[in-house]
């Protein structure tokens, strides 16, 4: 029996590349077993026009997508992103954009060589492949990935992957991401390395599928064919560059950019951070017990923890424990362990890797443990459950995250270098919309809340959103277009900020007036699940941003304010007055929005909070804050109450001054008063273990903990240990 | 790529223009940057001991004789730097309504009944240290736990003398502190 010839180098099958460059990674810890990188290293010169060539036409590529395509997502905020890929799937260069998908487009490809593709399926020249299914690695259905394989004279030499963030995958309502749909079907098309053309050409028969599936089929299938193109151009100039660099080097320089980037990754672990075991937590709120379901294992409130260890080993190696995550769930924020690198990725992309090299070398010095079966990162019913909003979980893990390898880089003197940030949250909509058409609606510019703060100044005001900074914001005015709601404000919101030496830049909440819009249903909740619980981003003695909060605005009588000329609401104003409004009634929610009923002429409210501040507020230098007070960032309550900085407006200058004198006798009483309160931990701690040892505590947090402790011994045993618990305790 | 000390020190007391700070922050990273934090540390400190390592705004573990301790740089000394120096500090814990309001008011405070946030104080100067915002029951968290001897010997090629096992030290206290009530 003759052995098959396959497609790839040196008639190989794809699946024997896989497996050849798996065993030379793990025989000599080097990419592809470059032990000796020289390709790119003999002409430093040549080297970067290869790599840049590469990347010139992954951006260009990502450009002439946003030309094609007709959806706001990919024209207006730019939620897209092109990487190029080995023969096996190993990231090779990135285009700039949304990162995370970085390495999960990759596993995809790895996915269906694992999966026979190139016998069962067949690859070829012009096949079009689609994916968008977290179960086999991704971050919710409706990012989309377009694969198309690149061959010369016969042989896969690499692929080329395009992501777009679609409007409508065909889920249930409300929105293209339902919050509170739990069951797979309902959310909408999968794709598992579907085989969707040709010859460079959609099947008929696959449009025509669209056509029916989805309310926005021409925007999916524009969105198809801009990527297509993307994907078609870089190929086109990957066939250029061969030619003119060749097959070898070509080949070769792919692996070496992969295993150079492998090193230069633990090059600047080591020159950044310091080794050791690095410790946070993280709790995700599931409030389902008021939201209407379809499977009633769904209808209860949960939260989950998730504590974060980051190991930074001597060798320079990077090792993510997440043992004691709590359970899975019937709800939309289970992760898998593959989706895991895709918030990993962007962080690494963000905070080390920006130098335009970062690849699966990158992540190559990285390790995620496997999560304990059967918890929320590692769910055995996964193929069951609907994986719409695991992207809010990763957000909650890696904002974190960020900050931990930011108070890694303070330790080492690269102050300027601390950084993190929250996520956002958003209203879905369901309904008639201003054309009388029934249509998912998510308006995408929502990601609107400053960066933390970093150990050299004060966080980024307006632009904190590191998944795709061209979030912020967007363009309204498009949005207009495809949702019925009408922009009334973004106002900065002084009180949401993470107080500190340094503070978080603010949050900007969107007030958006429901116009035109008949029989609503809204939901809410897209980016995190922080109700309730404030997340633990403050560093070194600075606090976490305030609460996000969900509104939804109804005036009494909309017609007669308009015609009295009253004034509409355009910004939260004093936290504690903003739920006694004259003029209206407002809804306010503290968890998760499953679907309530929304009108025409409401105003819908996402209010963020923002992320943490840097060291002791009381040390924050007056004459950063009297800036704050000069452009309204902030007020006299919060100068006063937080910085103990007295300050007071001079009506004839215009501007704040600050009382020096008065300042300094706010802060010494501060200290004061803080030795005056503060108690000896240990003091705290034998009262705090009685309680516990009474389990004298929300029900919600018992069934948290039992369910940490259920999946592990590591954790139950720290967990006893803190406390002295006695063997026989549990929850 | 080089900074002198000057610049890092104008870097660190937040002097240096935003477009400075670009600057630093896009290019290579200076290799001598971990000697020269230190020496400016060091100067700015009342104390003698050495500074192995700044573990926070206020914090250090320095070289006391043969022990490596964590010291706040108005002097106070929190202990064996492999336990939790929290354990050591004063804490005040915002578990009501009200005194969260006092930060978080009104829509922003979040839910007593399930978070709390722990404010850590320097018993020495009322620094505040550390801001925690966990769930209820939740341990203290050991924020870092340095593996010093590898980061000299591996990283900075300059080990130290005797090496202190790597290992987590803080179970000995809370213990210690359940033997004193039981």
């Amino acid at each position: 029996m003759t052995k098959r010839k396959g497609i790839g180098d040196g008639g190989r099958t794809l699946k024997q590349m896989l497996e050849d460059n798996s065993r030379l990674l793990r025989e000599t810890g080097c990419y592809a077993g470059i032990t000796q990188p020289h390709v790119l290293r003999d002409d430093p010169v040549r080297a970067e026009l290869f790599h840049s060539r590469i990347m010139s036409s992954l951006i260009s590529g990502r450009e002439t997508c946003k030309m094609i395509s007709g959806s706001p997502y990919v024209r207006e905020m730019a939620e897209l992103c092109m990487g190029l890929y080995t023969p096996e799937g190993d990231n090779v260069v990135q285009s700039t954009g949304i990162q995370v998908h970085i390495r999960l487009m990759g596993d995809n490809v790895t996915w269906m060589i694992e999966n026979n593709y190139e016998e069962d399926v067949g690859i070829s020249d012009g096949d079009l492949f689609l994916a968008n299914d977290p179960v086999i690695a991704g971050v919710h259905g409706v990012d989309v990935y377009d694969i198309l394989p690149i061959f010369w004279e016969g042989e896969l030499i690499a692929w080329v992957c395009t992501v777009i963030h679609e409007m409508d995958i065909g889920a249930v309502s409300p929105g293209c991401m339902p919050i509170t749909a739990v069951e797979r079907g309902a959310d909408g098309l999968k794709f598992c390395g579907e085989k969707i053309g040709t010859n460079d050409k959609i099947r008929r028969d696959f449009e025509i599928k669209i056509e029916i599936s989805l309310d926005f089929a021409a925007l999916f299938l524009l969105d198809r064919k801009g990527a297509i193109a993307a994907n078609i151009r870089v190929r086109e100039e990957v066939k250029n560059i061969i030619r003119e660099f060749g097959l070898d080097y070509f080949k070769n320089g792919i692996r070496e950019l992969i295993e150079e980037e492998r090193r230069n990754q633990i090059a600047r672990i080591k020159q950044r951070t310091v080794p050791g075991r690095y410790r946070d937590v993280v709790p995700l709120e599931i409030y389902m017990a008021q939201a209407p379901v379809s499977w009633l294992p769904a209808k209860k409130d949960i939260i989950r923890l998730i504590p974060i260890q980051t190991d930074i080993l001597p060798e320079g190696r990077l090792v993510l424990d997440f043992d004691g995550v709590g359970e899975w769930g019937w709800h939309s924020m289970n992760v898998t362990p593959k989706g895991l690198w895709g918030g990993l990725s962007i962080c690494i992309v963000q905070t080390m890797s920006y130098d335009g090299r970062g690849n699966l070398g990158s992540l190559l010095p990285c390790e995620i443990k496997t999560p304990p079966v059967d918890s929320l990162f590692n769910p055995s019913q996964i193929k069951k459950l609907a994986t719409g909003i695991p992207w809010a979980t990763k957000l909650d893990v890696f904002s974190l995250w960020c900050g931990t390898l930011g108070t890694a880089f303070y330790m080492r003197g690269f102050r300027e270098e601390v950084f993190n940030y929250v996520s956002s949250s958003g209203w879905e909509l369901a309904g008639y919309d201003q054309y009388g058409n029934k249509r998912p609606m998510l308006a995408g510019g929502i990601g609107t809340f400053g960066g933390g703060a970093t150990g050299v100044g004060d966080g980024v005001d307006t632009g904190g959103w590191v998944a795709t900074p061209e979030t912020d914001l967007g363009n309204w005015e498009v949005w207009e277009l495809f949702v019925p709601q009408l922009f009334m404000s973004r106002m900065l919101e002084p009180y949401s900020v993470g107080y500190g030496r340094y503070r978080s830049g603010l949050a900007i909440p969107s007030m958006d007036m429901l116009h035109r819009f008949t029989e609503g249903i809204g939901s809410a909740a897209i980016g995190c699940g922080h109700d309730r619980i404030l997340p633990n981003i403050g560093l070194l003695g600075g606090y976490p941003g305030g609460k996000r909060n969900t509104f939804l605005v109804r005036y009494h009588n909309f017609e007669d304010m308009i015609a009295k000329r009253l004034p509409l609401i355009h910004e939260i104003g004093d936290p504690r007055e903003f739920k006694n409004q004259k003029y209206a009634d407002v809804i306010y929610f503290d968890y998760t929005v499953g679907a309530v009923e929304v009108r025409d002429k409401d105003l819908t409210v996402s209010d963020n909070g923002s992320a943490g501040g840097l060291g002791d507020p009381i040390e924050r230098n007056p004459a950063l804050q009297k800036a704050d007070l000069d452009t309204g960032l902030t007020n006299e309550e919060i100068s006063k109450n937080v910085y103990c900085i007295e300050a007071c407006y001079d009506e004839k200058t215009k501007e704040w001054k600050i009382d020096e004198e008065a300042t300094k006798k706010l802060r010494e009483a501060k200290r004061k008063e803080r030795l005056s309160r503060g108690v000896p931990v240990e003091e705290w701690w034998q009262k705090s273990r009685q309680r516990l040892l009474k389990k004298d505590m929300d029900p919600l947090l018992v069934e948290m903990y039992r369910s940490s402790m259920k999946l592990s011994e590591g954790f139950t045993r720290d967990y006893k240990d803190f406390w002295a618990l006695p063997n026989d305790f549990s929850f | 790529m080089e900074y002198s000390k000057q610049d890092l020190k104008d870097l660190y007391d937040g002097k240096l223009p935003w477009d400075k700070i670009k600057e630093i922050m896009s290019r290579p990273k200076d290799d001598d940057r971990f000697d020269k934090y230190v020496e400016i540390l060091q100067e700015r400190v009342p104390w003698k001991e050495k500074i192995l390592l700044p573990v926070g705004e206020h914090l250090y573990v320095v070289q006391k004789a043969k022990e490596r301790i964590v010291k706040c740089n108005c002097g106070h000394e929190f202990g064996d730097y492999r336990q939790n120096w929290k354990l050591s500090a004063l804490i005040f814990v915002r578990d009501t309504r009200e005194k969260l309001e006092e930060i978080y008011p009104g829509v922003r405070c979040p839910d007593p009944n399930l978070c709390e946030v722990r404010e850590y104080y320097c018993p020495g100067c009322a620094s505040l240290l550390k801001v925690e915002s966990v769930p209820v029951g939740h341990p203290i968290i050991f924020d870092f736990l340095p593996d010093i001897d590898a980061f000299y010997r591996d990283w900075l090629g300059k080990p130290l003398p005797e090496e202190k096992e790597y290992t987590d030290m803080s179970s000995q206290v809370t213990m210690a502190w359940r033997a004193k009530h039981a």
